[in-house]
């Protein structure tokens, strides 16, 4: 988005929010508990004021980062694995095949079961669904590399690790950051999920509180938090890569986050 | 172009998980409180369905989600021709889509539930809310790419504007509409059972969820099956349709990858 754009986006975005405000404000909203974006503002001073709001920001932001990375590890790894190895994904691609659209939402009840409410809830029901894009992109990459990779490896004479490490990684490395990002996005659903649904701490158990409370000028503070953490994630991971990574930038992702 | 999941992978594969669950029914002996063995979810399961709380579970599960994503992806198409075709409107509404879009899902249950009420429209309207941005910014995304070529070629072939869109416009944005739905379909399953999890609402999240609250590990591991097969079903039935309309319709050197 050029410069030009970003103001026009910026007066759109503007636009929505005074628009909003007047309707509010004139009272022709039809909703009880739609609060104007100046409450919602006010609010948010509010709770930025008060001390456990950093916290529940520091709780979410924690599992999340703890869970992707979990995450990654596993799923760079066995996607490692079986990219390089047919015979592996031959007897094993139709498992993950069936345990993949299995909606990560199930898995709450589960960690509830195995962890109660606990952190360690909160990473079950974030890892089992983040791992999957993760694998995959890592899989789908080194099994679509060139076999002349591997004859460049063999005739440097690499053993099996360093080729690995030197020749196949590297070289999908770009397929394997599309699962890095999208699981960092379905990371953030996940933690507000476990955190909504199971462990009572952090920004998601935070949404519903302030519902039940009826409290609709903070629960769309927390909303509007959550939301800019997504936004910042992604955009982390996306400046990190441009450094690591330069080059394999710029592309538009095609897939959207996709949620299971 | 390569459509991953088109073809089930060998069946062979399935070894690793049968042979999981098997040792998993051999291993344990003696009461599990919160690992029972895979006969115990299958007994709970096989109750559910004699006793009739399963079939209409299902039912309803279905039911809403079918209904949620087709609304999304009607209205996400429209809105996303309307959007994608004026140039202005997409330039001034593309940073609240874009936050829109990044804004997790679940988080709109909570505040649906404030505004709406425990009624099944809120359900509707949550699942629509929330799968409805990957339709609508893919389909953007496709007019925006391909459109203004189109519209001149169509132009200059002095094709009125109801022919320009029939048939170049909109075939163009199958693919791309395609990909949308693709992404949005098993987030519209998420959201159903997220609802129905939280809200205790009738369907299968209220039974998983029913099965923790009463400490029987068993109904959530079989439900997690039932679960786990209908979202393999969707998947696949997506897959057909899409071969279906992509037949019909083939991506054209236009259409965006």
């Amino acid at each position: 988005m050029n410069d030009r754009g970003l103001v026009q986006g910026a007066g759109g975005l503007a636009a929505f929010l005074l628009l909003w405000e007047a309707v509010v404000r004139s009272g022709s909203a039809t909703f009880d508990y739609l609060p104007a974006p100046s409450a919602i503002l006010a609010a948010l001073g509010r709770l930025a004021a008060g001390g456990a709001f950093w916290g529940e920001i520091g709780h979410t932001l924690l599992a999340t980062l703890l869970g992707w990375a979990i995450a990654v590890l596993i799923g760079v790894v066995a996607g490692l694995a079986l990219g390089l190895s047919p015979w592996l994904r031959r007897y094993s691609l139709a498992s993950i095949e069936a345990l993949r659209p299995l909606p990560g939402v199930a898995f709450a009840p589960v960690g509830l079961l195995a962890f109660g409410f606990s952190l360690q809830m909160e990473l079950a029901v974030i890892v089992l669904p983040t791992l999957w894009p993760v694998l995959v992109n890592t899989m789908g990459g080194i099994s679509a590399l060139s076999p002349r990779l591997g004859e460049v490896a063999r005739s440097f004479r690499l053993g099996r690790f360093e080729a690995t490490m030197k020749v196949y990684a590297p070289a999908a490395a770009a397929s394997v950051l599309v699962g890095l990002r999208l699981s960092m996005s379905l990371a953030v659903v996940m933690a507000v999920i476990a955190e909504m649904v199971g462990n009572p701490q952090g920004l998601g158990y935070a949404v519903v509180r302030e519902q039940q409370a009826l409290r609709p000028a903070e629960m769309f503070g927390y909303v509007f938090v959550i939301g800019l953490i997504g936004i910042l994630m992604n955009w982390a991971l996306m400046a990190f890569a441009r450094r690591a990574l330069p080059g394999e930038f710029g592309r538009p992702l095609a897939m959207d986050a996709g949620v299971r | 172009m390569k459509r991953a999941g088109m073809h089930f992978p060998p069946l062979r594969g399935l070894a690793p998980l049968l042979a999981g669950l098997a040792t998993w029914q051999f291993l344990s002996s003696g009461p599990a409180p919160n690992f029972p063995p895979p006969a115990a979810w299958w007994r709970t399961v096989a109750q559910l369905a004699s006793n009739g709380q399963l079939a209409p579970a299902v039912m309803e599960t279905l039911w809403t989600f079918a209904l949620g994503l087709a609304l999304a992806a009607s209205f996400g198409f429209v809105a996303g021709l309307a959007i994608g075709t004026v140039r202005a409107v997409r330039r001034w509404s593309a940073l609240l889509l874009e936050y829109f879009r990044a804004l997790p899902p679940p988080v709109i249950v909570p505040v649906a539930v404030l505004m709406l009420g425990y009624a099944p429209s809120m359900k509707v309207f949550v699942i629509v809310f929330a799968s409805v941005w990957p339709v609508l910014l893919n389909v953007v995304s496709s007019v925006s790419r391909v459109g203004g070529g189109l519209v001149d070629m169509g132009r200059s072939l002095r094709l009125t504007r109801g022919e320009v869109l029939f048939k170049l416009l909109i075939p163009a944005v199958v693919p791309g509409l395609l990909l949308g739905i693709r992404v949005a379909t098993p987030l519209a399953m998420v959201i159903t059972l997220l609802i129905e999890m939280l809200t205790a609402m009738p369907g299968l999240g209220g039974l998983l969820i029913a099965g923790q609250r009463n400490f029987n590990s068993a109904q959530v591991f079989g439900m997690l099956v039932v679960v786990g097969l209908l979202g393999l079903a969707v998947n696949l039935l997506v897959n057909v349709a899409e071969a279906i309309v992509l037949r019909r319709w083939p991506p054209r050197g236009l259409a965006p990858e």
